[in-house]
């Protein structure tokens, strides 16, 4: 084989460019502090780091929106626990004014009271969040959902519920609408309520009404009517009699698997009705017990009356307390699982960074070594070129 | 004794040659395409004076190269590979350095794009997360558009590089045909000696050649060598060149085809493979093209779910959302070859079964026939082309002007042009569906506990999709659709009409009523915002099992992985011609050490036979002397 001198020269130069390009890569990887820069030097890994960057954008994107959730939830949270406390307050008041011996200016001055109330819960129906939304609008957020009215209050919201994505196929409420919050509330005990008609002019009131047997019970409307002082009988819508019996005094009446009790003195032809529970605002409940309290008292006719409406009221105010903590229990719930989510998507989070950085971050032990070697293998090459340059036989012509 | 005389002077003489081609070696150990050179010697005819033979000196016979064609032949093929990948490494690793990691900024813009429709679902009234959405979207269009400005650029500088590599062929082959001239004349003239020099000339001049085109030669008896190019077309036959020119492709005339005069059909792209120019035009539909392809199709499939999702929505003052993002449908265009003004038009029939792939539309005795040409196959069509029955094939629905002249050639590019036109055209936040386009209630009075779900688009292009229906249950088993009809309550069933979809369950009581109606106002609704938002990882292309993303993440891995594969086969060529090139310097090349021993060797020669002609002059002299003497 023969070598000559200008081939030699030319792979020589070869070398070195090869060897000072390597030098220049892992120089250039040690200060980036990546396995690779482009593609070519990894595929695989490149097209894995962008669908684990992806995951991860994503992941952190679920953080944030389950924080922008819970400030909206907190919000709600807050304003239903103040709900909870004019409830309570105003059903401090009915029982209050439910008492033969309070005055009517005292009655009168805890109707002002109720209706002060009935202003705080309208205000609370309007809280808004930080960026000005209405948070019981449903999905019409830009428009006051509440406005009183003689009977109540107009609801202007809809029945939309949003939702916020927390997860991979995960989302969860941010909020609950004003007709489930404030409005869909069941009357009486949820299943019937039991009034006293307008004109009785007895003295019965209306005690403790409850559901005996849910399966006897069909849903419909009874009337309990007095046919003597002392002799009722039950009939049904289609006035067919169910039952009838004697009264005495704080007796229980139980029929179709549902059964109310009757204290005082009812008159003759007297009337009590036993109806379905309905749907009623929390404001139109208010308003009932800011006009009972207005109108009522007097004579033992009168204040029977005034008991039995504002039994009925306290009735409903439960409801109504009882509903709000519901709302409450599903806003603690979806509150908890925005935690649950939330460590899960930080751990998730450090798996997939660990993942990112297997592939792309450099090790530098091994980069370290191979730029040693590179610069060894292109000062050896460089000492190896100046010797075999100095060979020349022409040297000892 | 004269003969001693002779014989020195022609030792002399051969030796002074001999010391004149080693010099001449010396000089031009580093030129570019020198053979070594060495005399032949031969012994001169013997004298015979009848019993005994006398030789009667050295005679110089020729000077001869070391060249061994063979050698040289693996040279140039080597060379030709090398040329090839050299040219085609050049634009793949351009091509993975634009795309990087993060394919040119696409996927980082995708990402923020989906993070911006979740802020926007978070807080779908506010102008600030809208408008952050907008620029987002600008950002996605920007990064397509630069991406594919920088891939049609390398485009363009191929067709400069092909310009001037058929340029240099033509001035190549012209002179290797002068060089032919030459080399005849200069054979006949002497004899059959060698025109070494000339030949060394030519010998470069092929393998500068090769590097740029893949070249076979046939040498005639006369010396003259033919070249030839591509599938067989003369270059160079004896003393006439035919040139190599560029034409416009016949679908697309700013894209430059290499032509020869005596090719069938001219043009000869096709056949070469190998030199910077079989480089040139592999870069540019091995790598080029398929990427502005992938990316086209990824920007097609992208924009549409997009903007078909918009357009389920309603924006701020409920009108149903704009398209938020505009691309260019397919391209299609007639061959220049076309004996007819025949036009075809293409548009996407299904988003999904679209490929990446160009097309080549053929109307062929009464038949058409679609080839994909990413794998050169042929794709079954149905239809018959007219608009009320297009045909369809991958997704694609053609509608062809009129019937085409037999033989007539379309050219179909699904989404070559996609991501150059790809732009962002909303501009005004509050035209940004975020909210759902139904909304339903139940009444308050419903004496029920049956629920109704929130309801889904699932077409929007229905007329009726805004209208107010009321679903009210007749029995608690039964319900009426705007106080007609009965249907059969099935609990958490769903009920489709107008375009939207529901779903009531629980237990409903009779009399109870549901509405589904128009969310015109439901400006804190963020439930499209969230579907636009969870587009993110569903499946959009390849029928719905890849996703944007994953598309994104195959064609960073694809540019990868063919930029790789270059950079290794470039390597290992390089490793080939390394190798080629040391074996023709074995052959062929000088070594300074072995001509100062031959220098020596002559001079030593030289000095011998001076001695010898010195010993005759002194025999000579003593013969004289005796003479004289006696």
């Amino acid at each position: 084989m023969r070598v000559t001198q200008s081939l030699n020269q030319a792979q020589f130069l070869a070398a070195m460019t090869q060897l000072e390009s390597n030098l220049s890569k892992t120089q250039n990887s040690i200060s980036t502090n990546l396995a690779f820069n482009t593609p070519s030097q990894n595929p695989v890994a490149a097209g894995s780091v962008n669908n684990y960057d992806q995951a991860l954008a994503q992941s952190q994107q679920y953080d944030s929106n389950s924080n922008s959730a819970q400030t909206r939830l907190s919000i709600e949270d807050t304003a239903l626990s103040q709900v909870q406390t004019q409830l309570q307050s105003l059903r401090d008041l009915a029982l209050q004014a439910n008492n033969s011996s309070v005055s009517s200016q005292d009655r009168t001055a805890i109707a002002t009271q109720a209706a002060q109330i009935q202003n705080s819960l309208l205000s609370l129906a309007n809280t808004q969040d930080g960026n000005g939304e209405y948070i019981f609008g449903g999905f019409s957020t830009n428009t006051q959902p509440f406005a009183l009215t003689p009977s109540g209050a107009s609801y202007s919201g809809d029945q939309g519920q949003r939702q916020v994505q927390i997860a991979a196929g995960q989302t969860i409420a941010d909020g609950d609408n004003g007709d489930s919050v404030f409005n869909q509330i069941k009357t009486g005990n949820g299943t019937f309520l039991a009034s006293a008609a307008a004109g009785n002019t007895g003295a019965g009131v209306l005690g403790a009404s409850t559901v005996q047997n849910p399966a006897a019970y069909d849903g419909g409307t009874y009337a309990i009517k007095f046919t003597a002082a002392n002799t009722y009988e039950v009939r049904d819508s289609a006035n067919v009699l169910v039952t009838s019996g004697t009264y005495t005094d704080g007796q229980s009446i139980a029929f179709r698997g549902v059964q109310v009790t009757l204290t005082g003195q009812p008159a003759t032809g007297d009337s009590f009705t036993v109806a379905p529970s309905t749907n009623q605002s929390m404001f139109t409940t208010v308003q009932n017990l800011v006009s009972a309290l207005q109108s009522g008292g007097g004579n033992s006719a009168a204040q029977a009356k005034l008991s039995n409406l504002l039994g009925t009221a306290i009735e409903n105010i439960d409801q109504a307390l009882g509903q709000t903590s519901n709302t409450r229990a599903t806003i603690g719930a979806r509150l908890n699982s925005i935690t649950t989510q939330q460590s899960v998507s930080s751990s998730q989070q450090i798996q997939l960074q660990s993942s990112i950085s297997s592939l792309q971050s450099l090790d530098y032990a091994s980069a370290i070594t191979t730029l040693d070697l590179q610069n060894t293998t292109l000062s050896a090459s460089m000492q190896a070129y100046t010797l075999t340059q100095g060979l020349s036989l022409f040297k000892y012509l | 004794m004269s003969d001693i005389f002779g014989i020195s002077v022609s030792a002399l003489q051969a030796f002074q040659a001999a010391i004149s081609v080693t010099s001449n070696n010396v000089a031009n150990a580093s030129t570019p395409g020198y053979s070594r050179e060495s005399v032949v010697l031969s012994a001169a005819a013997p004298q015979s004076n009848g019993t005994t033979s006398i030789g009667s000196g050295v005679n110089v016979i020729s000077v001869t190269r070391a060249f061994n064609q063979a050698t040289n032949n693996q040279l140039n093929s080597s060379q030709s590979s090398l040329g090839q990948l050299n040219a085609l490494q050049n634009y793949t690793s351009q091509i993975d350095n634009i795309v990087g990691t993060t394919a040119g900024g696409i996927s980082t813009a995708l990402q923020d794009f989906y993070s911006a429709w979740s802020d926007v679902a978070n807080n779908p009234t506010s102008a600030a997360t809208r408008q952050a959405l907008l620029g987002k979207a600008q950002s996605v269009a920007n990064s397509f558009g630069s991406m594919s400005s920088q891939l049609n650029s390398l485009n363009t500088d191929i067709n400069s590089r092909i310009t001037a590599d058929v340029q240099q062929i033509n001035s190549i082959g012209a002179s290797i045909s002068k060089l032919n001239q030459q080399i005849v004349v200069s054979t006949a003239q002497s004899g059959g000696t060698p025109p070494n020099t000339l030949l060394d000339q030519r010998d470069k001049l092929v393998s500068d050649l090769s590097s740029l085109i893949g070249v076979s030669t046939t040498t005639d008896s006369n010396g003259a060598l033919n070249v030839f190019v591509g599938n067989g077309q003369p270059l160079v036959l004896q003393g006439t060149t035919t040139s190599l020119t560029t034409v416009g492709n016949p679908f697309n005339s700013s894209q430059l085809e290499i032509s020869s005069s005596t090719a069938a059909g001219n043009v000869i792209s096709g056949a070469i493979t190998s030199g910077d120019l079989g480089g040139l035009l592999a870069a540019r539909t091995q790598a080029i093209q398929p990427v502005l392809n992938q990316l086209g199709q990824i920007a097609t499939a992208f924009s549409q779910a997009v903007n078909s999702q918009q357009n389920a929505g309603l924006d701020l003052s409920g009108q149903f959302g704009a398209n938020l993002f505009s691309v260019a449908g397919p391209h299609a265009v007639a061959s220049a070859k076309n004996t007819d003004n025949t036009s075809v038009a293409v548009s996407i029939a299904n988003v999904g079964a679209l490929t990446s792939s160009d097309y080549v539309l053929t109307y062929k005795a009464g038949a058409y026939s679609l080839t994909r040409s990413s794998d050169g196959s042929s794709v079954a069509l149905s239809g018959a082309g007219t608009v009320a029955s297009p045909l369809t094939a991958d997704g694609l629905s053609i509608v062809v002007s009129a019937t085409p002249a037999s033989g007539d050639q379309f050219l179909i590019q699904p989404t070559a042009q996609t991501a150059g036109s790809f732009a962002a055209v909303l501009t005004d936040p509050s035209k940004i569906a975020a909210a759902g386009a139904v909304q339903t209630s139940a009444a308050n009075s419903n004496a029920g506990n049956a629920t109704i779900s929130s309801g889904t688009v699932v077409n929007a292009a229905n007329p009726n999709l805004l209208n107010t229906t009321s679903i009210q249950f007749i029995t608690p088993t039964t319900y009426s659709v705007n106080g007609a009809g009965s249907f059969a309550y099935t609990a958490g069933a769903n009920i489709s009409l107008n375009g939207w979809q529901v779903a009531i369950s629980g237990t409903p009581a009779a009399g109870d009523t549901f509405t589904v109606k128009s969310n015109a106002g439901g400006t804190g609704d963020n439930r499209n915002a969230l579907a636009s938002a969870n587009q993110q990882t569903q499946g959009i292309l390849a029928n719905g099992t890849i996703s944007v993303n994953g598309a994104v993440s195959s064609l960073i891995t694809g540019i990868g992985s063919e930029a790789q594969q270059v950079n290794t086969a470039q390597a290992a060529q390089t490793a080939v011609n390394t190798q080629a090139q040391s074996n023709v310097q074995s052959v062929s090349g000088v070594n300074l050490d072995e001509e100062a021993a031959s220098l020596l060797q002559w001079q030593q020669s030289y000095q011998a036979a001076a001695q010898a002609l010195k010993i005759g002059s002194s025999l000579f002299q003593s013969l004289l002397t005796a003479v004289q003497a006696a």
